[in-house]
């Protein structure tokens, strides 16, 4: 390993001369730095900030939601808007929202808290955020459009996504966005598995790893086993409407429910993939403000595989209602019943956490605690969802809507939100006010439960979801009030939030290192962290490897300086270039995705009519992926060096430049 | 210091603010338990049984989250960092776990998903088919959801038609919107679609079932006395999936038989009046117009739903115009109404849209949206896009065929239907 280490990255001579455009960026300000990044936390940040902004686009479209059901027969919305507002806000908060955001922090935090200096690939990682992109755009690009956005559903059931119930390109924009963003978080998740295993510090063995970094782990390979499966879901769709083939054309002996199991297949797994992440950074901050390890580390970590595992298993429970027979309902109901074990123990765990320790009320814990209240109430009713006989009665009804408000925002927004504020001294040097910290989840939670409570009962009651307009003698008026209050207030708690750390990015109060006495490796880094990350890299001896540090100054100054001279004798830190062919291979796709969904066939009656100008779109965009990564793989993935100060600034280049 | 002082009494004020809104939610919603699609309030076995179950989850989750949620609470009071030295000080170092406590609580957890999955198992097996004792007894009905309405054939009954010479011959016995069953009598229900996935769903009576293309599924209903009940589709299913509604009628077993005695029948013919045909007077400058989503219902017909419907039975003794429906009945064919909805004994019989033949006798329109009065059948045939966005006779009926109703024909029309007792 050593030698082959040694003849990859020793410099080997005189640069040979190579074609321009495999010359690589090196502007470390500016738009271009920008365009061009592989550093995984600008690529963080990048996450973080596209994931906030369609938060409030996706916001704005839940309050366009609880304005029209605000009071019985309202007109605020057409029938048409409303199904593009709840198929769109869906879309948004899980795709574009609390996955991003989830990406946000392992982008950001997962590689400082292995003690790496970058993740596996960070070329492809910046193809993964620009891919993403890209797929978000093409998902909304129907609100600019005559033929509007998406309108039949976030689990778009076929066949009413079938050309025959939806002629237009609104679905084909849906389905595109979606396949790319599924080839974003893949790519990402690939490169996240590989990084953990592969680049983790010294002494970092795998049951030392911080939870969030398992968690990470596991929201991978959730990632990598589920999306294949609504891959093959659109890629059926869009053959039946681009193609006329018929996997879902009803009238040619097509199946949907064929598509049911295939998009739960994923899209079951998709829900942890969107709490474990939340988990993990409750598993971080917890024991943090408690100021005692993690109570059961192994377990938790344990159920958090547990869950990974069975949450394959279980994905029938959202077809109670699809006519399975008796013995599939039976095991998908006991399945579903079981994974309540292991997320019962996370919360044990996290409760023993707090007991005997000295629970410091910041804004993260604030956040945190509120999360585990949320969670045990989301998680609790999703136990009543499995006695499938009790289910057919709150199946798509806002019993349901109620249900996975509170594990979603309850449960990932709030462990989300709790990672914005515990993490952003880290990233920013910043802390944000406590009075303003505490008035936003005060906001947020009061906001949040006035909006999602009555909703069980409205349910309950018999409210169907997706329901643009309902009647006054149904007895959900009042219900239905309340809900929308509630909105308003949970509007005003997130604006709050959003003003709190958008004022405290340029003018928070500036904070020391390690502010909070962390106890994991990133905490030891200054704020914010160097492009480098690790002047050394690390050494880990306990579990909670800062913490051990901190009481071990001595031992752990030695090994440092020792490490250093090996970096030294390497040729110094290692950096990987920047590039620009991951944005243009995503650009690429950009343009052959508008080709398959957006650009109008030469002749609509002409099934499937795919050639003409549509074709030459894709072919074009295509080419321009096929050339971007041709041209990627050809500047070959090298780097330079960067030799350090003992401040850790960086010397000036002395000459061993690029190689 | 100053910051903290702050935070803690906005604490303070914030939590005592969440108890009050927390009151006003148990005012607002939890004391009212009912309304015409409660599954709190439930008027057949399975709907009982599912209603049930859900306590049994209720009560076990609520006990979970109670004991759970102190457990909690008490940790996060007791072991609160109060000043600002108690912030810097470190918990127990080696509190890593404790392999009783936790096997104790896994152990706990299983408990109490048993006591939840035994009634669940029963319930599947029980709701999935009429138990083989009562099958005997059970009656057939098919409902098949269109987008957006229901058809309910009845396979067991045969309704009677007139051929082009006049003479009674047999046909499908079916109507729309409205299902017929007998009371305290098992009723199984094919569920059928022509189109995308709609759902079936009559909350007092039992839990939904979806019906999927080229899937044949089913359930079984039971209302245990005659009653009057709301349905809804509860499955997304395009633009007005929310107005897609039904009702259900139950009967006892001689009112029933003349239900489908009553139905069974060719549609009815008003007679002419013995002085002669009067012309058609122009009241129809009485409709009322209508905004769009606005309440298609009255509320004294909401207060005894059941007595309401029975009243529709009835032929009027007076006041009806049979020159006016004469004309309405033959504005049905030309304005191409007769393509799509059948009228057994006046000769129509298309099939795409809901059959008319006694739709005078039905307590709705527009698919249980509407209450059947000649306001709203104005309402709906003079602009169905309003009432029901991107409908099929709107889409492919009057945009496709362009057709115009003037006052005078939507006046007509309104007689005939309104005759069709």
């Amino acid at each position: 390993m050593e030698a082959l280490a040694k003849a990859d990255f020793l410099d080997k001579g005189e640069r040979k001369a190579k074609p321009f455009v495999l010359y690589r960026p090196t502007a470390k300000t500016g738009l271009i730095s920008w365009l061009t990044t592989v550093d995984h936390k600008r690529i963080g940040f990048l996450y973080g900030i596209t994931a906030l902004f369609f938060f409030i686009f996706g916001g704005l479209e839940a309050l366009a939601i609880r304005i029209q059901l605000m009071k019985p027969n309202n007109t605020f919305l057409t029938s048409a808007q409303y199904s593009e507002m709840f198929t769109m806000h869906g879309t948004t908060m899980i795709f574009l929202v609390v996955m991003p955001l989830g990406a946000a922090f392992f982008n950001f935090i997962m590689p400082l808290q292995i003690g790496a200096r970058d993740v596996a690939f960070p070329r492809l990682n910046a193809f993964s955020f620009w891919t993403f992109l890209v797929g978000a755009i093409i998902v909304n690009l129907g609100w600019f459009m005559k033929d509007g956005a998406p309108d039949a559903g976030w689990f778009g059931y076929a066949p009413l996504t079938t050309r025959t119930f939806a002629p237009t390109h609104a679905i084909d924009m849906w389905v595109m966005g979606l396949q790319l963003l599924g080839v974003a978080s893949i790519a990402a998740a690939l490169n996240f598995i590989v990084t953990i295993i592969n680049l983790r510090a010294p002494g970092m063995t795998m049951m030392r790893l911080p939870v969030f970094t398992w968690m990470t782990l596991f929201t991978s390979f959730l990632i990598v086993l589920s999306f294949p499966a609504i891959t093959i879901a659109l890629v059926e769709i869009m053959m039946d409407r681009l193609f006329g083939t018929n996997f879902f054309e009803v009238s040619n002996g097509g199946m949907p429910i064929l598509w049911q199991h295939l998009f739960w297949i994923f899209g079951h797994p998709e829900v942890y993939i969107l709490i474990l992440p939340a988990m993990g950074i409750i598993s971080e901050i917890l024991p943090t403000f408690s100021r005692k390890p993690l109570f059961g580390y192994p377990i938790v970590v344990f159920s958090g595989a547990s869950i990974g595992f069975l949450g394959f298993g279980v994905w029938s429970h959202h077809m109670f209602t699809t006519g399975m027979g008796t013995t599939a309902t039976a095991a998908f109901a006991l399945m579903t019943m079981a994974i309540a074990v292991p997320t019962g123990v996370k919360i044990f765990n996290w409760i023993g956490t707090l007991w005997n320790g000295y629970i410091s009320m910041r804004t993260p814990m604030m956040f945190a605690i509120g999360f585990l209240w949320m969670f045990m109430i989301g998680g609790l009713s999703g136990i009543m969802h499995s006695a499938a006989p009790a289910d057919a009665q709150q199946h798509g009804s806002y019993f349901v809507v109620a249900h996975f408000h509170y594990v979603l925002i309850g449960g990932s927004l709030f462990a989300l939100f709790a990672g914005i504020h515990y993490w952003f001294p880290l990233m920013f040097g910043r802390k944000v006010s406590e009075f303003w910290g505490k008035a936003s989840f005060w906001l947020v939670f009061i906001g949040f439960n006035v909006t999602f409570f009555p909703m069980h009962f409205l349910g309950l009651r018999g409210m169907p979801r997706r329901t643009f307009t309902y009647d006054g003698n149904m007895g959900w008026a009042e219900g239905n009030l309340i809900a929308t209050i509630g909105a308003l207030i949970l509007a005003v708690g997130v604006a709050t939030y959003f003003v709190t750390i958008t004022y405290t990015y340029f003018k928070g109060e500036k904070t020391s290192m390690d502010p909070w006495d962390g106890r994991t490796l990133e905490w030891m880094l200054p704020n914010p962290p160097p492009e480098y990350n690790f002047q050394v890299i690390p050494t880990v001896h306990a579990r909670d490897g800062w913490w051990y540090a901190k009481q071990h100054k001595e031992e752990i100054a030695k090994e440092d300086a020792e490490h250093k001279k090996e970096d030294e004798a390497h040729g110094g830190i290692h950096m990987p270039h920047m590039s620009i062919w991951p944005l243009m291979a995503s650009v690429g796709i950009f343009i052959g995705a508008l080709g398959v969904a957006v650009i109008d066939p030469a002749n609509t009656h002409d099934y499937p009519g795919f050639w003409g100008p549509k074709v030459g779109v894709t072919i074009l965009g295509g080419a321009i992926m096929f050339v971007s990564v041709l041209l990627w793989s050809l500047e070959g993935a090298d780097g330079y060096h960067i030799h350090l100060n003992d401040d850790g600034s960086i010397k000036p280049d002395d000459g061993h430049g690029s190689h | 210091m100053r910051l903290s002082k702050y935070s803690s009494t906005f604490s303070r004020i914030a939590g005592s603010s969440a108890a009050v809104a927390l009151m006003g939610l148990l005012q607002g919603c939890l004391i009212d338990f009912g309304g015409p699609q409660s599954t709190l309030d439930p008027e057949g076995p399975i709907a009982k049984r599912q209603l049930d179950l859900f306590y049994v989850t209720c009560w076990v989750c609520l006990f979970i989250f109670i004991v759970v949620g102190a457990v909690l609470a008490y940790a996060m009071f007791k072991f609160k960092a109060n000043t600002a030295e108690d912030e810097k000080k470190v918990g127990p170092e080696h509190a890593h776990g404790n392999p009783l406590v936790e096997i104790g609580l896994i152990g706990a957890s299983v408990l109490a998903l048993v006591i939840i999955a035994v009634p669940t198992l029963s319930g599947i097996y029980y709701s999935f088919d009429v138990p083989v004792e009562n099958k005997a007894d059970a009656y057939e009905v098919t409902a098949t959801g269109y987008q957006w309405w229901f058809k309910f054939d009845y396979p067991s009954e045969t309704a009677q038609t007139l051929d082009p010479t006049g003479k009674t011959v047999n046909a499908a016995f079916s109507v729309a919107n409205e299902l017929v069953i007998p009371a305290g009598r098992p009723v199984r229900v094919n569920l059928r679609t022509v189109d995308v996935i709609h759902s079936f769903w009559i909350p007092k009576l039992a839990g939904k079932v979806d019906m999927m293309p080229n899937r044949a599924n089913h359930y079984w209903i039971e209302a245990e006395k005659p009653g009057y009940f709301w349905g809804q589709c509860a499955e997304f299913c395009g633009e007005s999936h929310a107005v897609m509604r039904f009702r259900v009628i139950a009967l006892g077993p001689k009112e029933f038989n003349d239900w489908v005695n009553a139905q069974m029948q060719p549609a009815r013919k008003v007679a002419a009046l013995a002085d002669g045909a009067p012309a058609p007077k122009a009241h129809f400058a009485d409709y009322r117009t209508f905004t769009r989503n606005e309440a298609g219902y009255t509320s004294a017909y909401d207060t005894d739903p059941l007595a309401a419907w029975r009243a529709m039975q009835v032929a009027p003794a007076s006041g009806e115009n049979p020159a006016l429906i004469n004309q309405g009945r033959k504005l049905f064919a030309s304005k191409t109404c007769s393509s799509c909805h059948t009228i057994r004994g006046d000769g129509y019989i298309g099939v795409v849209g809901p059959e008319l033949t006694h739709v005078g006798s039905r307590s709705t329109i527009a698919a249980g949206l509407l209450e059947n009065n000649p306001d709203e059948i104005h309402r709906w045939i003079h602009a169905p896009n309003e009432v029901k966005p991107g409908n099929t006779m709107w889409m492919k009926g009057y945009v496709a065929n362009e057709i115009k109703l003037t006052p005078e024909d939507e006046d007509a029309l309104v007689n005939y239907l309104e005759s069709l007792k």
